[in-house]
């Protein structure tokens, strides 16, 4: 044991009694939870004498895996710590649901492949070697997006159509700014238009939920600019 | 036409798939889940090359010499040469994929201090270096599965080893998470890149998918492991309600110190020991001293960014503002982070050469589950360039494989791991310090876990290891052996036949 343990880490947070509800095949089960209140969601349903399916890997917030519906709004679930839900403090409960836009593959745990599919089908890699130097700001935090969906539980159109979900614009933004190959820009800039432009009517619900807080209306502005109203990337 | 079966898909899985299939060899990769949930998008310091921009006068040499310092002369060095030589192409391979390099005043990829280097040789992107190469790895192999050339399965968990009747491995069994359905893979060769063995010791600083069992069964099924004793304490780890998590030695490149409160005052104590590379001193000479420091952890070691710039701390190091922030309700602008030695890395593993071959024809190991570049210490920054690395040639050499014999195929399935004793028993006894009661002690307990499990064999096969290493280098410190020596500068390697052999190469 360290000096450090203990002392920091319960300051100032009241240990409460609380009602957990947790929707595994489309019906809450309910469940108690007494203890500290400091802890993330993860470490809450590691706790519940009930064994929960549900995919996390890093319980840092660096892998996307956990993502699932708390309190209605889609988020890392091994971020989110009990103490700053409203619904905990206020009203002594927690709700936990999957992802609603992915087949449920048990309890929480969803299947978000159709994501990688899009992606795929979208032509999201490069052809040519990277450009360097256009804005690596605006690439980097581009490359941040965990694949993790939550942008696409909160967005109104996502489920509409052939939609293929923000982050095929948070990704396609930073390759056309690396592509150098004017054909495969071509096809990225064709495949946005076909498939994400006609659905999306930029209701911005994806940025104020993303949990890397990727400006997703940078990247959807810039792949409308270069793919419907201007050509000018063609000639640059 | 051939096939490779690469199991695993971090840094070094991706190299290796893209790699094998540049040379138009059919790919199947398959991982428990996608890329971006691997450990690789973890790692935030950077990934080291003496890319010699920052006029120290910097070489592949200085590199190769520290690396091999480090490791305290136990790793290969024909390697090590090859791998540091290759460093710069490295860099700039990941620049044409498209990976986000934060880069200095000139344009250049910019480059910072590390523990264990003297010169600023580490390579960064932001505070996310893993996660950004991922990005771009995942991107051209997303080209390759489009061209057709790599298919991937997920999500599958490694099983078995498939041989031919020649004692050749030409695929792996493997189960499906999500159905519970087992499937065989063969090809004419299977490269492991399935990272370290972090469950075996409970929670570490990295993922929790990285359970170490493909390593474990490769070992029943006669593969050698090597220096699996040698297992990285991390001198900057904080204790939080889910997992000791990792505050990067960035914090320390950047100018972070270390401190013990005594009689009131700060005690800089690495800067008064070490005085010249101080916070920078290799890892393990860190964390012991942290040890010694504070009395084995009684009393509390902070590091210190604070008089660091607040533009530096939330850009540069912004994961440590986070991690501070979100699950230590603390400030690092405003106040020292306690800090304590915590298990993060594991320089040994499947036993491989310099082609990343392991004993077994037609089976290869890349990335953090292969024992090869870091000997019995690594330096920071060095084991993404280690899994790059290795990727490419483990995928260079599995490609001229081509298989004698005739499939053997007996379907298995994954033994049953119950037993949460295992990771108590291996912290206690695999600590910072070992000795031989404690270690002894500690296959006493193993044997009272009734399980015939290959993770409880591995679990012996690192105590034992531990055991006849009778000197202390590097991470592997004895109190009974406080020396090192000479008889010891090589590599331990065991073997499964019924009983763990040990011997050292
Ligand atoms: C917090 C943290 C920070 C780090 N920072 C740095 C740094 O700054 N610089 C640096 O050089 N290194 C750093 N490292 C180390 C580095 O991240 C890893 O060593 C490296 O990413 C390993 O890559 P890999 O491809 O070998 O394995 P991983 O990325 O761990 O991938 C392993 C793959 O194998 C799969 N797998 C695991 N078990 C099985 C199984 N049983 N069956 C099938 N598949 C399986 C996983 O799902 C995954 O796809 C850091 C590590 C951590 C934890
Ligand atoms: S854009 Fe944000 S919310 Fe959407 S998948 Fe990426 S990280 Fe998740
Ligand atoms: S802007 Fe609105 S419609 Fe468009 S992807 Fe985001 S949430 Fe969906
Ligand atoms: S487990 Fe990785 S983001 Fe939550």
């Amino acid at each position: 044991m360290t000096a450090e343990s203990g002392s920091r880490l319960n300051r100032g947070y009241n240990m409460n009694n609380i009602t957990v509800k947790i929707k595994i095949d489309n019906e809450f089960k309910y469940f108690e939870y007494d203890g500290d209140l400091n802890i993330p969601v993860t470490t809450l349903l590691e706790r519940l004498d009930w064994p929960i399916e549900y995919s996390c890997s890093c319980l840092q917030g660096l892998c996307g895996a956990c993502a699932m519906v708390i309190n209605s709004a889609p988020k890392l679930a091994c971020k989110t710590f009990l103490k700053d839900e409203i619904m905990v403090t206020k009203y002594n409960q927690i709700s936990i649901e999957p992802l609603s836009k992915f087949p449920v593959i048990k309890d929480l745990k969803v299947d978000r492949s159709v994501l990688y599919d899009a992606m795929k089908d979208c032509s999201l890699w490069l052809q040519s070697d990277a450009r360097i130097g256009e804005d690596i700001d605006f690439e980097y935090e581009m490359s941040l997006c965990l694949m993790c969906g939550c942008c696409m539980e909160a967005c109104p159109n996502y489920g509409i159509d052939d939609f293929v979900g923000t982050p095929v614009a948070v990704y396609a933004s930073k390759l056309i700014n690396q592509e150098t190959s004017h054909d495969h820009l071509k096809e990225l800039t064709n495949n946005y238009k076909e498939k994400f432009y006609p659905t999306c009517v930029k209701s911005i619900a994806c940025e104020d939920i993303c949990p890397m807080g990727i400006s997703t209306q940078r990247a959807i502005s810039k792949m409308n600019r270069n793919s419907v109203w201007k050509i000018w990337h063609l000639i640059r | 036409m051939s096939k490779i079966i690469v199991v695993g898909a971090g840094i070094a899985g991706l190299t290796a798939a893209i790699k094998a299939s540049e040379s138009g060899v059919p790919v199947n990769l398959i991982s428990p889940d996608f890329s971006e949930r691997s450990q690789s998008v973890m790692a935030m310091g950077g990934i080291n090359a003496s890319l010699n921009t920052k006029g120290e006068n910097d070489s592949v040499k200085q590199h190769f010499e520290d690396t091999m310092n480090s490791g305290c002369w136990i790793n290969d060095e024909n390697a090590v040469w090859k791998l540091t030589s290759n460093a710069p192409k490295i860099i700039s391979w990941l620049e044409r994929l498209g990976t986000s390099f934060t880069r200095d005043e000139k344009g250049n990829v910019d480059l910072r201090y590390f523990g264990g280097q003297k010169k600023q040789r580490t390579a960064y992107a932001g505070a996310r270096t893993g996660k950004q190469i991922v990005t771009s790895l995942v991107n051209e192999c997303r080209k390759k599965e489009a061209e057709g050339h790599v298919k991937r399965f997920t999500p599958f968990r490694f099983v078995s080893l498939i041989f031919t009747d020649e004692k050749e491995c030409c695929g792996v069994n493997c189960i499906n998470e999500n159905t519970g359905e087992i499937k065989s893979f063969t090809g004419d060769a299977v490269i492991l890149a399935t990272g370290g063995f972090n469950n075996l010791f409970g929670r570490t600083s990295g993922s929790i998918h990285n359970d170490g069992y493909a390593t474990a069964k490769a070992f029943t099924q006669g593969v050698e492991l090597a220096n699996l004793e040698m297992i990285q304490y991390h001198p900057t780890t904080v204790k939080t309600p889910v997992k000791r998590m990792l505050i990067t030695e960035a914090a320390r490149g950047e100018g972070g110190k270390l401190f013990i409160l005594k009689d009131g005052k700060p005690w800089y104590f690495m800067k008064e020991w070490y005085p010249e590379q101080a916070e920078l001193m290799p890892r393990d000479v860190v964390s012991r001293s942290i040890y010694k420091a504070s009395d084995a952890g009684r009393k509390e070691v902070y590091l210190d960014i604070t008089h660091l710039d607040e533009k530096t701390i939330k850009e540069k190091l912004d994961e440590v503002y986070d991690v501070c922030m979100t699950y230590l309700n603390l400030n690092p602008i405003e106040e020292p982070i306690p800090i304590y030695p915590g298990i993060h890395y594991f320089m040994g593993g499947i036993r491989t050469d310099e082609n990343h071959k392991t004993n077994i024809n037609g089976l290869y190991a890349a990335g953090e589950c292969s024992c090869q570049y870091h000997g019995a210490n690594r330096l920071g920054g060095n084991s993404l360039l280690g899994a790059i690395h290795g990727g490419c040639i483990a995928a260079e050499n599995a490609i001229l494989e081509n298989p004698q014999g005739k499939i053997i195929s007996d379907i298995v399935s994954p033994d049953r791991y119950e037993d949460n004793r295992t990771a108590d028993i291996m912290n206690k006894s695999m600590g910072i310090y070992r000795s031989e009661d404690e270690l002894n002690n500690a296959l006493m307990e193993l044997d009272k876990i009734n399980e015939d499990n290959a993770l409880i064999l591995l679990a012996r096969a690192c105590i034992i290891s531990a055991l006849e290493r009778k000197e202390s280098r590097g991470a592997h410190q004895r109190i009974d052996y406080p020396q090192s020596n000479e008889e010891f500068k090589k590599s331990t390697c065991v073997r499964y036949d019924g009983r763990i052999r040990v011997s050292f190469k």
